[in-house]
């Protein structure tokens, strides 16, 4: 509702703006350049974050220093907090990085971002940038045309410097022009009421222009040509500080829930470092004078001072805040808790899967992977209670023959009802998820998600073969006929010991070791296939079972067959990783299976 | 030179493609040395089972890892090659 009236109301203020003032519209147009500058810079780095950035970024998180660092370098690089801040929430949403690393990534590139007033007010000021613009645009744009994604994202990194530097170039110019007009300094003035309101105008500048960065290059441009003084310019370069964090709040409205508590912890971090500031401005003053001094800046040259201000008061508030990043995740996880309906009805749903990592190729496939391993899980638990054991036993060292003994139910349990609470809904969405991300990936990703969809209709498969084996299964696992009972019984016997198997090939790292027990179990299903080594024909030969327990028998030996298949099919996908070339072929085990 | 060749020069000079290979080539090996180990393992075993279920569940074993050797040796050739 607001945004309806919001938006007509600034565009109409504008269009006000721009008919009485052609400066006015210049600075303005200064703005929207830089504004367009930073999207393309964006959408270049966003080019080369398909691998390398974030690999970098799942590798230099595990230590809270090696977050501050990386958020710190990396928003030094792209000049863009707001990318960095996009692809933190992607790793969080995606469980790659815990909150903590999160924190330590925005703390990182709070401090990053300062470079940004370096840059401008040390460089983009005093050298005439338009001259560098122009080229950067012309070599920008002709290779944004091109095929190649490592061109096109050099072209947009290119054109977006390009269009920064025109942006400011022209915001420039603009208040150059205004001061003749209008001298904005007049309205500035001294003490608290001024902090304050200034304050409050560079929050509502940032809100606006959804951009902490170019609020403040427009206040150090402005600052620049004396049309604000240095005292209001600080102020409003503590509103741009606090002002991003509204941004990036209504940000994560659409985000999840660790979307949320970063947004969370931004905003309490930038909360603290403004009022810090606010509260001791006069020291911090102090303070820029003595660095000022230090480094050989001139005690006029306030867009450089302005810029030691920026960097001085953002490293303050990560200093004061390092020490309270575990009582503010804490804080953070009660607050911003998980409230989803379906969880609530006991039903299960995806953990990780999020649309804000669909334009990162590698994250996209890391989550898509964790994800089937999490609907492995639920239907490793469905298919241990469908065969009538206790999942927990089958995960113990317990015996085998103890492990069937120790049934888990006299009736049968809804496998439908499980299924469509616990397999449906996250099997659709990590197909529906893997049908958008593909769109963004190359060749050799894509094959590689085909083999993951496999898996995830072998494991779907399972559980419903388990479904149709189960009938049978609980009515002959307590038959009176001794025969059909240990045929049942070795069933379930055989799938309880390669549910283990598989379990334990997930859980360990020996791929010759896993190699060699995923080999065994394809041995073992072609080996003690009863209808295939005659086994049934004897059972009926010998009038040991009915023609109905026959029946039954054969139609649920192959049910046992198929599911076993599944599993055998969805560990060599999932569960090895590098030696996907050794997987033995069933023509191989055939041989061995002819020698025995 | 185009842009392409220009990558492909640089892939050469800096033996990216190099260096996935002797990667893979490494990990081959230390699998075929596990492997190899294991074989000889199961042959000591052989030599001192009479039973005639667990000599077959060994002999089955060893063939598994003979196979898994055999494929291995193979991906290594292609390597080399």
């Amino acid at each position: 509702m607001l945004r309806k009236i919001l938006l007509p109301l600034i565009l109409s203020l504008l269009a006000y703006g721009f008919w009485i003032s052609p400066d006015f519209k210049e600075i303005s147009a200064g703005v929207a350049i830089f504004l367009f500058g930073m999207l393309s810079l964006e959408e270049g780095f966003k080019a080369f974050s398909g691998g390398a950035l974030e690999r970098v970024l799942q590798k230099s998180t595990d230590k809270l220093y090696k977050s501050i660092g990386f958020g710190m370098l990396s928003t030094t690089i792209m000049q863009s907090s707001s990318l960095v801040s996009v692809l933190t929430i992607s790793f969080l949403g995606a469980g790659l990085i815990g909150l903590t690393q999160g924190i330590g990534i925005i703390f990182g590139a709070n401090i990053g971002t300062t470079t940004g007033a370096w840059l401008v007010a040390g460089f983009g000021l005093k050298v005439k940038i338009s001259a560098y613009a122009m080229p950067m645009l012309v070599f920008g744009v002709i290779l944004i045309f091109q095929k190649s994604k490592g061109l096109k994202g050099i072209g947009y990194i290119l054109a977006g410097l390009g269009f920064l530097f025109l942006g400011i170039h022209y915001m420039k110019d603009g208040f150059e022009a205004f001061k003749s007009t209008l001298d904005l300094a007049s309205f500035g003035g001294t003490g608290l009421k001024y902090l304050f309101i200034f304050t409050g105008i560079g929050i509502s500048a940032t809100v606006i222009m959804q951009s902490s960065h170019a609020t403040l290059v427009l206040i150090i441009t402005a600052l620049s040509v004396g049309q604000i003084s240095y005292e209001n310019a600080l102020a409003l370069a503590i509103g741009a500080n606090v002002g991003t964090t509204i941004t990036a709040i209504i940000g994560a409205m659409s985000s999840n829930i660790s979307g949320k508590r970063l947004a969370g912890a931004h905003f309490i971090f930038n909360m603290v470092t403004g009022l810090i500031a606010i509260v001791f401005i006069h020291q911090l003053m102090y303070a820029v004078d003595f660095v000022s001094n230090f480094v050989g800046i001139a005690n006029d040259d306030y867009t450089l001072k302005l810029a030691v201000f920026h960097t001085i008061f953002n490293l303050i508030g990560v200093i004061v805040m390092i020490p309270f990043i575990k009582h503010l995740v804490i804080f953070l996880e009660r607050v911003l808790k998980t409230t989803d309906r379906i969880e609530h009805m006991g039903c299960d749903k995806v953990r990780y899967l999020n649309d804000s990592v669909l334009e990162l190729p590698t994250t996209s496939m890391a989550v898509l992977i964790k994800e089937t391993h999490h609907l492995y899980q639920n239907a490793f638990k469905i298919i241990s209670h469908g065969l009538n054991l206790k999942e927990h036993h089958v995960l113990s060292p317990m015996p085998i023959e103890e492990v069937v003994k120790n049934t888990y139910t006299k009736h049968p349990i809804d496998i439908d009802a499980y299924y469509n609470c616990n397999i449906k809904n996250i099997y659709g969405e990590i197909l529906d998820f893997a049908s958008k991300a593909q769109t963004r990936m190359v060749a050799e990703d894509i094959e590689e998600l085909y083999q993951l969809k496999l898996a995830n209709r072998d494991i779907v498969e399972a559980v419903k073969g388990t479904k149709h084996l189960q009938k049978n299964l609980i009515k002959y696992s307590n038959s009176s006929n001794p025969h059909i009972k240990e045929r049942y019984d070795i069933i379930r016997r055989d799938l309880a010991e390669l549910l283990r198997d598989i379990h334990t090939i997930g859980s360990s790292y020996k791929e010759d070791q896993n190699l060699l027990l995923l080999a065994k179990s394809k041995v073992h299903i072609e080996k003690y296939d009863i209808i295939a080594n005659g086994t049934l024909d004897k059972l009926i030969r010998k009038h040991l079972i009915n023609n109905e327990m026959a029946t039954s028998l054969m139609n649920d030996s192959n049910y046992a067959y198929n599911i076993s298949k599944n599993l055998i099919e969805m560990a060599e996908i999932l569960f090895i990783n590098e030696h996907q070339e050794m997987i033995m072929s069933d023509e191989e085990v055939a041989t061995i299976v002819k020698k025995g | 030179m185009g842009v392409k060749k220009f990558i492909e020069n640089v892939k050469v000079f800096l033996e990216l493609d190099e260096f996935k290979k002797s990667s893979k080539k490494k990990s081959i090996q230390a699998l075929l040395k596990k492997l190899n180990i294991k074989k000889e393992e199961i042959h000591t075993s052989l030599e001192k089972v009479f039973n005639e279920k667990e000599k077959n569940l060994l002999e089955e074993e060893l063939a598994i890892i003979l196979i898994h050797i055999k494929n291995g040796e193979e991906i290594l050739d292609k390597l080399n090659r």
